[in-house]
């Protein structure tokens, strides 16, 4: 069980830092670098909205200036995602997570309709909220086995890690956006732009996949 | 491969097609004929092709890439015995498919198909209990494992059968016309993939075919084990049997009671999976 993504295919060292990819990993990194590039080289859509009972519709346009921020918000939570899907390191994925909330908040942050604002202000407070059990279970395994390294705990050398920083863990991310705090997120969605919208919905599912690799080892 | 590939494709839109024509019967319509779905999919290779005006293009058409993309890497972990792990990301990720495809177009029906698709994920929870507690058994997420300790232990069918209620309902939810087939409700046109016809429309539909063959062999590797092919193809056959009796016979949820009932399901697998964990069943 300690071996849950496989055998690393390749070891990136950086001193106490590292970076692996597994048959899992490297299976979300791609799927992360994907969508990070669609943000890069795609335009938004323009989003037609119908008056349902009636023949009236229109077409949102995005301004250039809020195209520009929100691909940057949106190549950030790329990098972030990327980040955390390869890192070796529990700080550093806990890290990478509180970047894609803050980047999340981002992405929408510029639309100008009062329901995506209200969303993305209810989001961010949840996601705020939950950087709290994030980096407390990240402390607790430090304190519990006094090392942070995946690679060290998947050796299954180190003291067992207790259930309450899994649990920590566990619940920082779910309050990044997985269920039930996604409720918000669906009101985000609303926003045009969809090769930066998806970024929010893709983000925060990797992170959700990935820390169930890691809160299996140990 | 490309040969496997291609005829998991097909065998995947065939057991579509006895899906459609199950219901049909049941419903006392004559229904298409059961290679309709590989009829569609042909159809749609040669017909006009575009990209609506208002769609972000790149988007619109990667879209159909990724999703072939990431069932055709789905079929080979299935069939090299590699990690359920995998398979379950990537089943929890074709959700983000789905949302691309509603998103692209600019359409409000493709848009409220994809916030459907993100909003339902709740459904994919109880995937994620069943797997974990297929590992509190085997000790391991490698199929190859899985399938070597029912060889030993016999079918997880009786051993975990909870488990397998779980996934089944996981694969109901993905079945077109069933109790939780939101996302392409006729309310909002064809939902999700409203918009995208001719080549990307065939794309998707390749995709539909390796997704319901990758998830049925899955189902049967991981509860009843390695199997003649010939076995597996019966046990396919009669799996989707029984998924058509579900939809034919259960109307469709409104949105909100259909991620209801898939909640409770996760909070019952939860509690399941939290017996098996403390109690040390395994």
């Amino acid at each position: 069980m300690s071996n849950l993504a496989g055998i690393p295919y390749y070891v990136l060292e950086f001193g106490d830092e590292l970076v692996y990819f597994t048959p899992y990993t490297i299976t979300l990194f791609l799927l992360a670098l994907t969508f990070t590039i669609f943000v890069l080289v795609s335009r938004p859509e323009r989003q037609v909205d119908i008056a349902f009972g009636g023949d009236a519709y229109t077409t949102k346009e995005i301004t250039i200036s809020e195209m520009r921020f929100r691909r940057f918000m949106a190549i950030a939570c790329g990098l972030a995602s990327m980040g955390a899907m390869v890192t070796g390191d529990i700080f550093n994925f806990t890290l990478f997570t509180a970047m894609v909330g803050i980047t999340n908040v981002g992405i929408v942050a510029a639309v100008k309709s009062p329901h995506v604002q209200n969303a993305a202000f209810q989001y961010g407070l949840v996601a705020l909220t939950a950087t709290v059990p994030l980096f407390g279970g990240a402390a607790v395994y430090a304190a519990a086995t006094g090392s942070l390294s995946m690679i060290e705990l998947a050796k299954g050398t180190l003291p067992a890690v207790p259930f309450v920083a899994k649990a920590f863990l566990v619940l920082g991310v779910i309050g990044e956006g997985m269920a039930p705090f996604y409720a918000a997120k669906a009101e985000m969605f609303r926003a045009p732009g969809a090769p930066y919208v998806i970024m929010c919905s893709l983000s925060s599912l990797l992170i959700f996949l990935r820390v169930i690799e890691v809160v299996m080892l140990g | 491969m490309i040969a496997e590939l291609v005829l998991a494709t097909v065998f995947g839109l065939l057991l579509l097609g006895i899906h459609r024509k199950v219901i049909a019967r049941i419903q006392r319509r004559p229904g298409p004929p059961v290679w309709q779905e590989i009829l569609h999919m042909l159809k749609f290779s040669f017909k006009s092709t575009w990209v609506p005006a208002t769609a972000s293009a790149t988007l619109f058409i990667g879209v159909v890439l990724v999703a072939i993309g990431i069932w055709t890497a789905a079929f080979f972990v299935v069939f090299t015995g590699g990690s359920l792990l995998v398979v379950f990301a990537i089943y929890m990720l074709h959700k983000i498919v789905e949302h691309g495809f509603g998103l692209s177009s600019g359409s409000p029906y493709g848009k409220f198909g994809g916030v459907r698709s993100v909003i339902s994920a709740a459904s994919e929870i109880p995937l994620f209990v069943s797997v974990a507690a297929i590992a509190i058994f085997t000790r391991s997420f490698t199929l190859s494992d899985i399938v070597l300790y029912q060889q030993v232990h016999g079918p997880l069918l009786f051993i975990a059968f909870p488990a397998a209620i779980a996934m089944y309902l996981v694969i109901l939810s993905k079945m077109p016309s069933g109790p939780f087939s939101i996302v392409e409700s006729k309310e909002l046109v064809s939902g999700y993939k409203t918009e995208h016809f001719g080549v990307w429309r065939a794309g998707l539909e390749v995709c539909n075919g390796l997704k319901t063959t990758v998830l049925f062999s899955t189902f049967i590797l991981v509860f009843i084990g390695q199997v003649p092919i010939l076995w597996m193809v019966v046990g396919m056959v009669l799996l989707v049997i029984s998924l058509s009796f579900a939809c034919a016979l259960t109307p469709m949820l409104s949105p909100f009671d259909s991620v209801t009932v898939q909640t409770i399901v996760t909070g019952l697998m939860l509690c399941y999976g939290t017996f098996l964990y403390v109690g040390g069943v395994a």
